[in-house]
Protein backbone atom coordinates (compact mmCIF):
# COMPACT_ATOMS: atom_id res chain seq x y z
CA UNK A 1 0.00 0.00 0.00
CA UNK A 2 2.78 2.28 0.83
CA UNK A 3 5.01 1.24 -2.29
CA UNK A 4 1.55 1.78 -4.27
CA UNK A 5 1.05 5.38 -2.84
CA UNK A 6 4.94 6.54 -3.70
CA UNK A 7 4.10 5.44 -7.24
CA UNK A 8 0.95 7.14 -7.53
CA UNK A 9 2.67 10.34 -7.98
CA UNK A 10 5.09 8.94 -10.30
CA UNK A 11 2.62 8.03 -12.82
CA UNK A 12 0.58 10.72 -12.56
CA UNK A 13 3.58 12.73 -13.89
CA UNK A 14 4.17 10.20 -16.41
CA UNK A 15 1.03 11.07 -17.34
CA UNK A 16 1.29 14.84 -17.85
CA UNK A 17 4.72 14.31 -19.89
CA UNK A 18 4.47 14.14 -24.19
CA UNK A 19 5.58 11.14 -24.39
CA UNK A 20 5.67 10.84 -28.04
CA UNK A 21 8.56 14.01 -27.30
CA UNK A 22 12.14 13.14 -27.54
CA UNK A 23 15.35 14.99 -28.26
CA UNK A 24 17.62 13.64 -30.74
CA UNK A 25 20.90 13.77 -31.82
CA UNK A 26 19.72 13.85 -35.25
CA UNK A 27 16.60 15.81 -35.21
CA UNK A 28 14.40 15.57 -38.03
CA UNK A 29 13.18 17.81 -40.60
CA UNK A 30 11.75 17.57 -43.84
CA UNK A 31 12.27 20.58 -47.00
CA UNK A 32 10.06 20.71 -50.00
CA UNK A 33 10.07 22.98 -53.02
CA UNK A 34 7.70 23.36 -55.89
CA UNK A 35 9.25 24.29 -59.43
CA UNK A 36 6.74 24.46 -62.33
CA UNK A 37 4.07 22.00 -60.69
CA UNK A 38 6.53 19.92 -59.69
CA UNK A 39 7.22 19.56 -56.01
CA UNK A 40 10.07 18.04 -54.43
CA UNK A 41 10.77 16.57 -50.77
CA UNK A 42 13.24 15.43 -48.94
CA UNK A 43 12.82 14.03 -45.14
CA UNK A 44 15.63 13.40 -43.66
CA UNK A 45 17.33 13.30 -40.32
CA UNK A 46 19.99 16.24 -39.82
CA UNK A 47 23.95 15.17 -37.84
CA UNK A 48 25.77 17.64 -36.48
CA UNK A 49 29.47 17.59 -36.87
CA UNK A 50 29.55 18.13 -33.14
CA UNK A 51 33.50 19.33 -33.12
CA UNK A 52 34.37 15.56 -34.59
CA UNK A 53 36.89 16.23 -37.04
CA UNK A 54 37.06 14.83 -40.63
CA UNK A 55 33.38 14.29 -41.24
CA UNK A 56 34.22 12.35 -44.11
CA UNK A 57 36.60 9.68 -44.37
CA UNK A 58 36.31 9.30 -40.36
CA UNK A 59 32.37 9.86 -39.26
CA UNK A 60 31.54 8.70 -42.73
CA UNK A 61 33.78 5.87 -43.69
CA UNK A 62 35.40 6.19 -47.14
CA UNK A 63 33.59 3.35 -49.57
CA UNK A 64 30.83 3.01 -47.68
CA UNK A 65 26.78 3.37 -49.26
CA UNK A 66 26.10 6.59 -46.67
CA UNK A 67 22.81 8.07 -46.40
CA UNK A 68 23.29 11.88 -45.99
CA UNK A 69 21.12 12.13 -42.75
CA UNK A 70 21.06 9.92 -40.17
CA UNK A 71 18.20 6.79 -38.18
CA UNK A 72 16.44 6.27 -41.23
CA UNK A 73 17.07 6.55 -45.19
CA UNK A 74 16.87 9.86 -46.19
CA UNK A 75 13.93 10.40 -48.65
CA UNK A 76 13.21 12.35 -51.85
CA UNK A 77 9.95 12.16 -53.36
CA UNK A 78 8.84 13.62 -56.36
CA UNK A 79 5.59 14.73 -57.55
CA UNK A 80 6.74 14.16 -61.20
CA UNK A 81 9.86 12.62 -63.08
CA UNK A 82 12.50 15.23 -62.77
CA UNK A 83 16.16 14.89 -64.29
CA UNK A 84 19.41 15.03 -61.71
CA UNK A 85 22.46 16.23 -63.22
CA UNK A 86 20.97 15.19 -66.32
CA UNK A 87 19.56 12.11 -65.38
CA UNK A 88 16.00 11.15 -65.80
CA UNK A 89 14.48 10.13 -62.43
CA UNK A 90 10.83 9.35 -62.63
CA UNK A 91 7.93 10.12 -60.63
CA UNK A 92 7.78 8.45 -56.80
CA UNK A 93 9.98 8.06 -53.52
CA UNK A 94 13.18 6.85 -53.91
CA UNK A 95 15.85 6.26 -50.46
CA UNK A 96 19.08 8.29 -50.75
CA UNK A 97 22.24 7.23 -50.94
CA UNK A 98 25.89 8.27 -51.26
CA UNK A 99 28.67 5.98 -52.33
CA UNK A 100 32.19 8.27 -51.38
CA UNK A 101 35.36 8.03 -51.84
CA UNK A 102 38.63 9.74 -50.76
CA UNK A 103 39.04 10.82 -54.87
CA UNK A 104 37.21 11.09 -57.32
CA UNK A 105 33.58 11.30 -58.03
CA UNK A 106 30.86 9.87 -55.60
CA UNK A 107 27.74 7.77 -56.82
CA UNK A 108 24.61 9.26 -55.91
CA UNK A 109 22.32 5.78 -55.24
CA UNK A 110 17.86 6.37 -55.29
CA UNK A 111 16.79 3.39 -54.63
CA UNK A 112 12.92 2.74 -54.45
CA UNK A 113 13.22 0.67 -51.43
CA UNK A 114 12.73 4.21 -49.95
CA UNK A 115 11.90 2.71 -45.56
CA UNK A 116 15.36 2.04 -45.09
CA UNK A 117 17.09 2.25 -41.77
CA UNK A 118 20.65 4.13 -42.36
CA UNK A 119 22.59 0.35 -41.15
CA UNK A 120 20.87 -1.21 -44.48
CA UNK A 121 23.38 -0.20 -46.91
CA UNK A 122 21.63 -1.20 -50.74
CA UNK A 123 23.12 -4.02 -52.52
CA UNK A 124 22.98 -2.85 -56.27
CA UNK A 125 19.85 -3.28 -58.09
CA UNK A 126 18.71 -2.90 -61.33
CA UNK A 127 16.22 -0.57 -60.02
CA UNK A 128 18.10 1.78 -58.71
CA UNK A 129 19.18 5.31 -60.21
CA UNK A 130 23.15 5.67 -59.96
CA UNK A 131 25.03 8.35 -61.35
CA UNK A 132 28.49 10.38 -60.41
CA UNK A 133 28.73 13.38 -58.77
CA UNK A 134 31.61 15.76 -57.40
CA UNK A 135 31.43 16.88 -53.92
CA UNK A 136 33.15 20.22 -53.90
CA UNK A 137 34.51 22.26 -50.68
CA UNK A 138 32.12 24.43 -49.06
CA UNK A 139 31.19 26.54 -45.89
CA UNK A 140 31.00 25.13 -42.92
CA UNK A 141 27.95 23.95 -42.26
CA UNK A 142 27.68 22.30 -38.35
CA UNK A 143 24.10 20.70 -39.00
CA UNK A 144 23.86 18.53 -42.15
CA UNK A 145 21.50 20.48 -44.73
CA UNK A 146 19.67 19.83 -47.78
CA UNK A 147 18.62 23.13 -49.49
CA UNK A 148 17.35 24.18 -52.79
CA UNK A 149 19.71 27.43 -52.83
CA UNK A 150 19.03 28.25 -56.62
CA UNK A 151 15.76 27.98 -58.32
CA UNK A 152 14.89 28.68 -62.18
CA UNK A 153 11.92 28.29 -64.05
CA UNK A 154 12.67 25.20 -65.33
CA UNK A 155 14.78 23.86 -62.54
CA UNK A 156 17.36 24.72 -59.91
CA UNK A 157 20.10 23.12 -57.86
CA UNK A 158 19.64 20.72 -54.99
CA UNK A 159 22.35 20.02 -52.65
CA UNK A 160 23.71 18.50 -49.27
CA UNK A 161 25.84 19.76 -46.91
CA UNK A 162 27.59 18.83 -43.64
CA UNK A 163 31.06 19.86 -42.66
CA UNK A 164 33.05 21.19 -45.45
CA UNK A 165 31.80 19.44 -48.22
CA UNK A 166 29.21 20.49 -50.38
CA UNK A 167 27.62 18.23 -53.07
CA UNK A 168 25.63 19.86 -55.55
CA UNK A 169 22.30 17.99 -57.85
CA UNK A 170 21.44 20.51 -61.10
CA UNK A 171 17.61 19.69 -60.62
CA UNK A 172 15.46 19.89 -64.29
CA UNK A 173 11.81 19.66 -64.46
CA UNK A 174 9.19 18.99 -66.96
CA UNK A 175 8.43 22.56 -68.33
CA UNK A 176 4.71 22.99 -68.37
CA UNK A 177 4.78 25.68 -71.04
CA UNK A 178 6.63 25.33 -74.82
CA UNK A 179 7.59 28.78 -75.58
CA UNK A 180 8.26 28.03 -79.12
CA UNK A 181 6.09 29.29 -81.92
CA UNK A 182 6.79 27.59 -85.46
CA UNK A 183 6.88 30.26 -88.40
CA UNK A 184 3.74 29.04 -89.75
CA UNK A 185 2.29 29.37 -86.69
CA UNK A 186 3.45 32.47 -85.83
CA UNK A 187 2.54 33.66 -89.41
CA UNK A 188 -0.71 34.93 -88.68
CA UNK A 189 -0.11 37.53 -85.60
CA UNK A 190 2.88 38.97 -86.69
CA UNK A 191 2.33 42.55 -87.12
CA UNK A 192 1.22 46.01 -85.72
CA UNK A 193 -1.57 46.58 -83.75
CA UNK A 194 -3.18 49.57 -82.23
CA UNK A 195 -3.76 48.50 -78.32
CA UNK A 196 -6.33 50.66 -76.20
CA UNK A 197 -6.39 49.88 -72.50
CA UNK A 198 -10.17 49.63 -71.52
CA UNK A 199 -10.41 51.74 -68.68
CA UNK A 200 -8.79 54.82 -69.95
CA UNK A 201 -6.57 56.42 -67.16
CA UNK A 202 -5.60 59.79 -66.46
CA UNK A 203 -2.15 60.62 -68.46
CA UNK A 204 -2.71 57.02 -70.23
CA UNK A 205 -0.58 57.59 -73.66
CA UNK A 206 -2.99 57.36 -76.62
CA UNK A 207 -2.32 56.14 -79.55
CA UNK A 208 -0.06 53.18 -78.30
CA UNK A 209 1.34 50.42 -80.83
CA UNK A 210 1.55 47.09 -80.27
CA UNK A 211 4.28 45.41 -82.48
CA UNK A 212 4.34 41.54 -82.77
CA UNK A 213 7.76 39.61 -84.45
CA UNK A 214 8.79 36.61 -84.09
CA UNK A 215 12.49 36.17 -82.83
CA UNK A 216 14.59 32.71 -82.44
CA UNK A 217 11.30 30.75 -82.34
CA UNK A 218 9.48 32.87 -80.00
CA UNK A 219 6.62 35.43 -80.71
CA UNK A 220 7.68 39.01 -79.42
CA UNK A 221 5.26 41.61 -78.36
CA UNK A 222 6.46 45.34 -77.91
CA UNK A 223 4.84 48.34 -77.33
CA UNK A 224 5.45 52.00 -78.71
CA UNK A 225 5.57 54.04 -77.27
CA UNK A 226 5.63 52.32 -73.59
CA UNK A 227 3.08 52.78 -71.93
CA UNK A 228 4.90 52.34 -68.87
CA UNK A 229 8.24 54.13 -68.59
CA UNK A 230 10.18 50.52 -67.50
CA UNK A 231 7.71 48.65 -70.02
CA UNK A 232 9.79 45.93 -72.09
CA UNK A 233 8.84 43.42 -74.36
CA UNK A 234 7.36 40.23 -73.73
CA UNK A 235 7.17 36.89 -75.02
CA UNK A 236 3.61 35.24 -76.17
CA UNK A 237 3.13 31.89 -75.13
CA UNK A 238 0.80 30.02 -76.83
CA UNK A 239 -1.95 27.52 -74.98
CA UNK A 240 -4.86 27.22 -77.47
CA UNK A 241 -5.21 28.44 -81.14
CA UNK A 242 -4.92 32.34 -81.38
CA UNK A 243 -4.85 32.19 -77.55
CA UNK A 244 -1.64 33.45 -75.64
CA UNK A 245 -0.28 33.95 -71.76
CA UNK A 246 2.72 36.21 -71.17
CA UNK A 247 6.16 35.52 -70.38
CA UNK A 248 8.78 37.67 -69.18
CA UNK A 249 12.50 37.14 -69.63
CA UNK A 250 15.76 38.51 -67.64
CA UNK A 251 19.35 38.01 -69.11
CA UNK A 252 17.86 35.59 -71.41
CA UNK A 253 16.10 33.16 -68.81
CA UNK A 254 12.32 33.25 -68.29
CA UNK A 255 11.59 33.63 -64.95
CA UNK A 256 7.64 34.35 -65.08
CA UNK A 257 4.61 33.27 -66.78
CA UNK A 258 1.45 35.35 -66.21
CA UNK A 259 -1.83 32.82 -66.58
CA UNK A 260 -4.15 35.80 -65.59
CA UNK A 261 -3.14 37.79 -68.93
CA UNK A 262 -4.29 36.14 -72.33
CA UNK A 263 -3.89 37.80 -75.68
CA UNK A 264 -6.74 36.31 -77.37
CA UNK A 265 -6.36 36.81 -81.09
CA UNK A 266 -9.49 37.37 -83.82
CA UNK A 267 -9.57 36.49 -87.65
CA UNK A 268 -12.63 37.47 -89.80
CA UNK A 269 -13.78 34.52 -91.70
CA UNK A 270 -11.60 33.28 -94.56
CA UNK A 271 -8.54 35.51 -93.30
CA UNK A 272 -5.36 33.63 -92.25
CA UNK A 273 -4.26 36.79 -90.28
CA UNK A 274 -5.53 38.00 -87.11
CA UNK A 275 -7.08 41.02 -87.12
CA UNK A 276 -7.51 41.70 -83.97
CA UNK A 277 -7.15 40.46 -79.98
CA UNK A 278 -8.44 41.43 -76.37
CA UNK A 279 -6.68 41.06 -73.67
CA UNK A 280 -8.21 39.27 -70.75
CA UNK A 281 -7.33 39.70 -67.36
CA UNK A 282 -8.72 37.99 -63.86
CA UNK A 283 -12.04 36.98 -63.94
CA UNK A 284 -12.46 36.88 -67.48
CA UNK A 285 -12.24 40.86 -67.56
CA UNK A 286 -11.57 42.93 -70.22
CA UNK A 287 -8.76 44.54 -70.10
CA UNK A 288 -7.56 45.86 -73.70
CA UNK A 289 -8.24 45.81 -77.30
CA UNK A 290 -6.90 45.89 -80.54
CA UNK A 291 -7.17 45.63 -83.92
CA UNK A 292 -4.60 45.28 -87.36
CA UNK A 293 -2.93 48.27 -88.44
CA UNK A 294 -2.32 48.28 -92.54
CA UNK B 1 2.91 60.90 -46.56
CA UNK B 2 3.58 58.73 -49.37
CA UNK B 3 3.71 60.39 -52.84
CA UNK B 4 1.22 58.44 -55.10
CA UNK B 5 3.40 57.46 -57.82
CA UNK B 6 2.53 56.51 -61.31
CA UNK B 7 1.56 53.10 -60.76
CA UNK B 8 -1.32 54.14 -58.26
CA UNK B 9 -2.88 55.25 -60.54
CA UNK B 10 -3.74 51.92 -62.36
CA UNK B 11 -6.10 49.00 -61.52
CA UNK B 12 -4.27 46.16 -60.04
CA UNK B 13 -4.27 43.53 -62.95
CA UNK B 14 -2.90 46.23 -65.13
CA UNK B 15 -0.11 48.11 -62.93
CA UNK B 16 0.84 43.48 -62.39
CA UNK B 17 1.18 43.44 -66.20
CA UNK B 18 3.06 46.40 -67.41
CA UNK B 19 5.53 45.85 -63.63
CA UNK B 20 6.05 42.76 -65.32
CA UNK B 21 7.06 43.84 -68.20
CA UNK B 22 10.30 45.72 -66.35
CA UNK B 23 13.45 45.54 -67.48
CA UNK B 24 12.85 43.02 -70.31
CA UNK B 25 15.09 43.42 -73.63
CA UNK B 26 14.46 41.39 -76.61
CA UNK B 27 18.41 40.71 -77.06
CA UNK B 28 17.95 38.97 -73.59
CA UNK B 29 15.20 36.40 -74.78
CA UNK B 30 15.78 32.72 -73.57
CA UNK B 31 18.04 31.01 -76.30
CA UNK B 32 16.79 28.03 -74.95
CA UNK B 33 13.16 27.89 -75.76
CA UNK B 34 13.06 25.37 -78.37
CA UNK B 35 14.45 22.84 -76.26
CA UNK B 36 11.46 23.20 -74.02
CA UNK B 37 9.04 20.47 -74.54
CA UNK B 38 4.62 21.04 -75.75
CA UNK B 39 3.30 21.74 -73.09
CA UNK B 40 1.84 19.50 -70.56
CA UNK B 41 -0.66 20.35 -68.83
CA UNK B 42 -3.13 18.04 -66.88
CA UNK B 43 -6.51 18.64 -66.25
CA UNK B 44 -6.92 19.13 -62.39
CA UNK B 45 -8.85 16.13 -61.59
CA UNK B 46 -10.42 14.37 -64.19
CA UNK B 47 -12.25 14.95 -67.69
CA UNK B 48 -15.76 17.48 -68.23
CA UNK B 49 -19.13 15.90 -66.91
CA UNK B 50 -21.37 15.07 -69.69
CA UNK B 51 -24.45 17.32 -69.14
CA UNK B 52 -27.19 16.02 -67.59
CA UNK B 53 -30.31 15.68 -69.77
CA UNK B 54 -33.22 18.13 -69.13
CA UNK B 55 -30.98 20.35 -66.15
CA UNK B 56 -32.21 23.64 -66.02
CA UNK B 57 -31.31 26.62 -63.95
CA UNK B 58 -34.06 25.84 -60.86
CA UNK B 59 -31.31 25.50 -58.53
CA UNK B 60 -29.18 28.93 -59.05
CA UNK B 61 -28.79 31.35 -56.34
CA UNK B 62 -31.31 33.82 -57.13
CA UNK B 63 -30.52 37.68 -56.14
CA UNK B 64 -32.24 37.44 -52.91
CA UNK B 65 -29.35 34.38 -51.65
CA UNK B 66 -26.50 36.83 -52.99
CA UNK B 67 -26.80 39.17 -50.17
CA UNK B 68 -23.06 40.16 -49.62
CA UNK B 69 -21.48 39.15 -53.46
CA UNK B 70 -23.29 41.65 -55.68
CA UNK B 71 -20.49 41.58 -57.73
CA UNK B 72 -20.97 38.27 -58.45
CA UNK B 73 -24.58 38.91 -59.42
CA UNK B 74 -23.99 39.35 -63.71
CA UNK B 75 -22.29 35.59 -63.33
CA UNK B 76 -25.00 34.21 -61.94
CA UNK B 77 -27.56 35.92 -64.35
CA UNK B 78 -25.10 34.68 -66.94
CA UNK B 79 -25.08 31.25 -65.83
CA UNK B 80 -29.02 30.96 -65.43
CA UNK B 81 -29.21 31.19 -69.00
CA UNK B 82 -26.75 28.53 -70.24
CA UNK B 83 -27.28 25.38 -67.31
CA UNK B 84 -27.20 22.83 -70.21
CA UNK B 85 -23.59 24.40 -71.13
CA UNK B 86 -22.58 25.06 -67.52
CA UNK B 87 -23.07 21.66 -66.34
CA UNK B 88 -20.93 20.34 -69.27
CA UNK B 89 -18.10 21.87 -67.27
CA UNK B 90 -15.53 20.48 -64.88
CA UNK B 91 -14.82 23.40 -62.60
CA UNK B 92 -11.43 23.81 -62.44
CA UNK B 93 -10.98 25.65 -58.76
CA UNK B 94 -10.59 22.18 -56.91
CA UNK B 95 -14.00 22.22 -55.74
CA UNK B 96 -14.74 19.28 -58.40
CA UNK B 97 -13.75 16.85 -56.01
CA UNK B 98 -16.04 18.25 -53.09
CA UNK B 99 -19.20 16.12 -52.47
CA UNK B 100 -22.12 17.22 -54.39
CA UNK B 101 -20.16 19.03 -57.00
CA UNK B 102 -20.98 17.55 -60.13
CA UNK B 103 -19.88 20.41 -62.09
CA UNK B 104 -19.34 24.30 -62.91
CA UNK B 105 -23.31 24.79 -62.72
CA UNK B 106 -22.82 23.35 -59.14
CA UNK B 107 -20.82 26.35 -58.26
CA UNK B 108 -23.88 28.32 -58.84
CA UNK B 109 -26.05 26.31 -56.37
CA UNK B 110 -26.86 25.23 -53.12
CA UNK B 111 -24.26 26.79 -51.05
CA UNK B 112 -22.96 28.99 -53.74
CA UNK B 113 -19.38 28.72 -54.06
CA UNK B 114 -19.29 31.10 -57.17
CA UNK B 115 -20.60 34.22 -54.26
CA UNK B 116 -16.50 34.25 -53.52
CA UNK B 117 -14.73 32.16 -55.86
CA UNK B 118 -12.78 33.84 -58.71
CA UNK B 119 -11.90 30.54 -60.60
CA UNK B 120 -15.78 30.09 -60.64
CA UNK B 121 -16.79 33.46 -61.43
CA UNK B 122 -13.94 33.95 -64.24
CA UNK B 123 -14.93 30.25 -65.80
CA UNK B 124 -18.67 31.12 -65.81
CA UNK B 125 -17.85 34.42 -67.49
CA UNK B 126 -15.90 33.03 -70.27
CA UNK B 127 -18.18 30.42 -70.56
CA UNK B 128 -21.11 32.91 -71.40
CA UNK B 129 -19.11 34.63 -74.11
CA UNK B 130 -17.80 31.85 -75.96
CA UNK B 131 -21.39 30.44 -75.94
CA UNK B 132 -22.52 34.00 -77.14
CA UNK B 133 -20.01 33.69 -79.34
CA UNK B 134 -21.15 30.77 -80.88
CA UNK B 135 -18.07 28.04 -79.47
CA UNK B 136 -19.50 24.70 -79.14
CA UNK B 137 -19.31 22.70 -75.58
CA UNK B 138 -15.94 21.00 -77.25
CA UNK B 139 -14.47 24.50 -78.12
CA UNK B 140 -15.44 26.21 -74.78
CA UNK B 141 -14.12 22.93 -72.79
CA UNK B 142 -10.83 23.10 -74.50
CA UNK B 143 -10.72 27.18 -74.14
CA UNK B 144 -11.82 26.13 -69.93
CA UNK B 145 -8.65 23.83 -70.17
CA UNK B 146 -6.18 26.37 -71.29
CA UNK B 147 -6.64 28.86 -69.57
CA UNK B 148 -7.63 27.10 -65.98
CA UNK B 149 -6.18 23.87 -66.91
Amino acid sequence: MRLQLLLCPAVLLLGALDLTAQVKASEPAKVSQTIDGTELTLEYSRPRVRARDSVFGKVVKWEEVWTPGANWATTLELSKGVRLDGHPVPKGKYSVWLAVHPTGPWTMVLDPRNHRFHTEHPDSTAEQIRFNVTPEEGPFTEVLSWSFPEIRVTGGTLAMQWGTTRVPFRVDVEPSYSLATTAAKAGPYIGRYTFDWVQKQPGDTTALTLTITHKDSILVGEWNPLPWPEAGPFILIPIKEDWFITGFTEKGELYQVEKDMVIEFARKRGQKLASAFEVRGEGDSLMATGKRKP
Amino acid sequence: MTEKTTSDRYRVPRRRFLQLCTGLLAAALYPGAGDLRAAVRPLRGGPHPAPRPGITAANVLSHDQLAGAAHAIDVFDQIREIPEIADGIRCQCGCADTPGFYSLLSCYESDGMARFCDICQGEGRMVYRLHKAGQTLDEIRAAIDARFG
